[in-house]
């Protein structure tokens, strides 16, 4: 892109303006940080100290109302003999696996039809950006949870086309199938992402590929893939981050037990309630801590493999 | 076009605004004064689980309560069972348990031991007018933390209309595991699937208590442990081996599609085993004219294994600062006659004998009565304050059995796995 301009300024610049404006600094210093305050000592006293203590309380045995006992790793390595923690392991894999790229592929296409120049593309967008807003909220996992009932309108939907397959909130087998429905319809988020930074693709770049001969399928995964990728790889950092943290709809759709037959019974639920109905919140602490470890890794993962797929336009590649 | 930098930062700059977003909303607001007057009240929270027909009647005691006593105001709010609990133990963690709380036998030492409840003894609340053997229910090492406000007992309910419908006859309450079985399996017969005869009864934690004591086994040892072995467990467990999957007992997958609803307050099944005061609920529910009730079934006719429970019980937090109002309200609730007449039999018969006198029991109501007094001379001694963790115990046998009825796990598999929760659990109390 362009040069930056603060580097030639300062080499015409002459030592007491040097001073001035190392001074100058000090102050623009000082006043960003005092506006940065407020979110700093929210961030201190809201996020970092209780992460701190959940650390502490991890190593220990703690019920809420006597002081924590310290037992070393004990909580953690009860973790891999829990049969309840490696099946919210296994429902939570599952989840993310299946659940993000369908849920980006959607989004994705969904953004590319938005992106033409049409009547009305102001209302398709809000039409189809609304069920992220109401998405995360405890209303819509209610009325989720009514609509896959016996008899509810899916049921009654598919068996119209002579598919019974009854209620799915009560069927184990089904139960995940609708959690990654419910997350797939709520596609508008990465959407609004993804619309952005398809507007951002220059068109001469397929006008020139067009003159080439080259089809949508050719364009797509020659022009709108690369250019698109550093957009692709952070919705999908994201996206799989809040795969992970799912709480609110499952808690909701399973009356909070994880049920039917712990087939909801995703990582963030069985933390909860070994913390809230078992009173065991060393355990639980240790739970949250494997947690962020384990998306810390994956994060790295997905940024170590990046390099290879994501191009960034300032990039020599 | 999209540059690195660029991209990281503005990607940075989102996270962060999000974050702050996050970590506003939260507050919290006092109010001096220990007590209240009629110009200017103090306001104390009361908490308690049930269904919208509780809640109505709550609503109601609430009102006269606030008519007789212009000096505090009384903010209610229900929830669920299961998620009851899950709330208290968020606000105890907080500091902030409501002032008065419905509460339940099981959950009594788990927050009575810790020091969350207040020792209802150091203020004024009349129980002269309760028997004697019932108030020890609500006393953990000589200090009273729960009054109780009325007493249930475990009972059979069966909906006449729908076994007449049926053909079926009525069951008389002198019955075997072997005869019950059998009657829920002619209703699942005669009406073809389209009626079942009850939930898996083996899944219901309270009736394997009953059961054990039907066969003289301690639930519990003095120390805490457990009483019985995985064998009592598996023998339990198979007394309904041979009805599971069929009509004779509702699929599991339907009793979670009805949740919050029970099955028989839905119209799907005849009959349930469960407390006697859940007859307003399930009249509520159901919309049925009558349910009758009977006693559970025994293998051995003098042994019935049934006790008067405190149905429910009314604590206060030890952190409240209305401690009189708290005592005023709980006393109001448990021996005012118009409460008795509010509620009827739905928090189970009133304990104290002034609210119990004071109430006229008619139609269903005078059905839970007259089962008290038939039952009578089958009673023993209402059960102490459980273990520790009594009730993640029942909600981890509630859990295990309904995956048996799953068939995610056999008999020996599901008692295997209670058995695990259970020991690490007694282990991690002791």
């Amino acid at each position: 892109m362009t040069q930056s301009p603060t580097l030639s300024r300062r080499s015409a610049s002459s030592a007491p303006a040097q001073l001035r404006k190392s001074k100058q600094r000090g102050a623009d210093a000082r006043a960003g940080y005092t506006f940065l305050l407020p979110w700093l000592l929210g961030f201190i006293a809201l996020t970092v100290g209780p992460m701190i203590s959940s650390l502490y309380l991890s190593f220990t045995n703690y019920n809420l109302f006597e002081p924590p006992k310290w037992i070393g790793l004990d909580n953690y390595t009860s973790l891999f003999q829990d049969e309840r923690f490696l099946q919210s392991v296994g429902v939570t894999v599952s989840y993310v696996v299946f659940g993000t790229p369908l849920k980006l592929a959607a989004a994705l296409a969904v953004a590319m039809l938005l992106n033409s120049k049409r009547r009305g593309q102001g209302f398709y967008r809000s039409a189809f950006y609304a069920p992220s807003l109401i998405g995360a909220s405890v209303s819509i996992a209610i009325v989720w949870k009514a609509m896959f009932g016996d008899s509810g309108p899916v049921d009654q939907g598919l068996s119209f086309f002579g598919i019974n397959l009854g209620g799915w909130v009560g069927n184990p087998a089904m139960t995940m199938p609708m959690f990654i429905l419910l997350t797939v319809w709520q596609f508008g988020a990465p959407m609004v992402i993804f619309l952005a930074g398809l507007k951002q693709i220059p068109n001469d770049l397929y006008e020139a590929a067009s003159m080439d001969g080259a089809g949508p399928v050719r364009k797509f995964f020659n022009i709108t893939w690369p250019m698109l990728s550093p957009v692709i790889f952070f919705n999908l950092l994201m996206e799989t981050i809040h795969a992970f943290q799912i709480f609110a709809s499952a808690y909701i759709i399973s009356n909070g037990d994880g049920g039917p037959a712990g087939s909801t019974l995703f990582y963030t639920l069985y933390l909860y309630l070994r913390g809230f109905s078992d009173f065991r919140m060393g355990y639980a602490s240790a739970m949250a801590w494997l947690l962020v470890i384990v998306v810390g890794i994956i994060t790295l993962i997905f940024f170590r493999t990046s390099k290879s797929w994501v191009h960034y336009s300032g990039d020599a590649k | 076009m999209i540059n690195r930098r660029h991209f990281l930062t503005t990607v940075a700059v989102g996270t962060a605004s999000a974050a702050a977003l996050a970590a506003c909303g939260t507050g919290s607001s006092t109010s001096a004064g220990e007590t209240g007057t009629a110009e200017k009240p103090v306001t104390i929270n009361y908490t308690w689980w049930g269904n919208d027909d509780r809640a109505e009647r709550t609503r109601k005691a609430i009102a006269l309560f606030e008519s007789k006593n212009p000096d505090i105001k009384v903010n209610g709010n229900f929830t669920d069972f299961p998620s009851y609990w899950q709330k208290r133990a968020t606000e105890a963690a907080g500091g902030g348990l409501p002032d008065v709380m419905q509460w339940d036998l099981s959950y009594l030492r788990d927050y009575g031991q810790r020091n969350q409840l207040l020792d209802l003894g150091t203020v004024k609340i009349n129980t002269d007018a309760f028997e004697k053997s019932l108030l020890p229910s609500g006393q953990i090492k000589g200090k009273t933390y729960g009054i109780p406000t009325s007493t249930n007992a475990f009972a059979v309910y069966y909906d006449p209309a729908k076994l007449a419908s049926l053909g079926v006859a009525e069951p008389t309450g002198n019955w075997t595991y072997k005869d019950f079985n059998a009657f829920l399996t002619e209703v699942g017969t005669k009406s073809g699937g389209a009626l079942f005869g009850s939930t898996d009864y083996t899944g219901v934690w309270w009736m394997f208590n009953i059961w054990l004591r039907q066969n003289n086994i301690e639930a519990f040892t003095e120390d805490g442990k457990l009483g019985f072995s995985k064998d009592d467990l598996k023998k339990w467990w198979n007394t309904t081996a041979g009805l599971r999957g069929t009509p004779a007992i509702i699929s599991e997958e339907r009793v979670t599609q009805l949740k919050p609803k029970s099955p028989l307050g839905s119209n799907v099944t005849v009959s349930e085993v469960t407390w006697d005061n859940f007859m307003a609920g399930y009249l509520g529910d159901s919309g049925a004219k009558e349910l009758k009730l009977v006693p559970v079934p025994s293998d051995d006719p003098d042994n019935l294994g049934l006790f008067l429970k405190p149905s429910m019980l009314m604590v206060a937090s030890a952190k409240t600062k209305y401690k009189d109002a708290a005592a005023r309200f709980i006393d109001f609730m448990v021996n005012d006659p118009e409460v008795g007449q509010i509620f009827k039999t739905s928090r189970g018969v009133p304990a104290s004998k002034t609210q119990r006198d004071g109430t006229t029991f008619e139609g269903t109501d005078k059905l839970v009565v007259d089962y008290e007094k038939s039952i009578e001379k089958y009673l023993k001694d209402a059960p102490e304050p459980p273990i520790v963790g009594f009730g993640t115990l029942e909600a981890s046998f509630n859990r295990i059995a309904s995956e048996l009825n799953y068939g995610k796990v056999d008999i020996n598999g599901a008692a295997d796995a209670w058995f695990k929760e259970a020991e690490d659990l007694i282990k991690q109390n002791a």
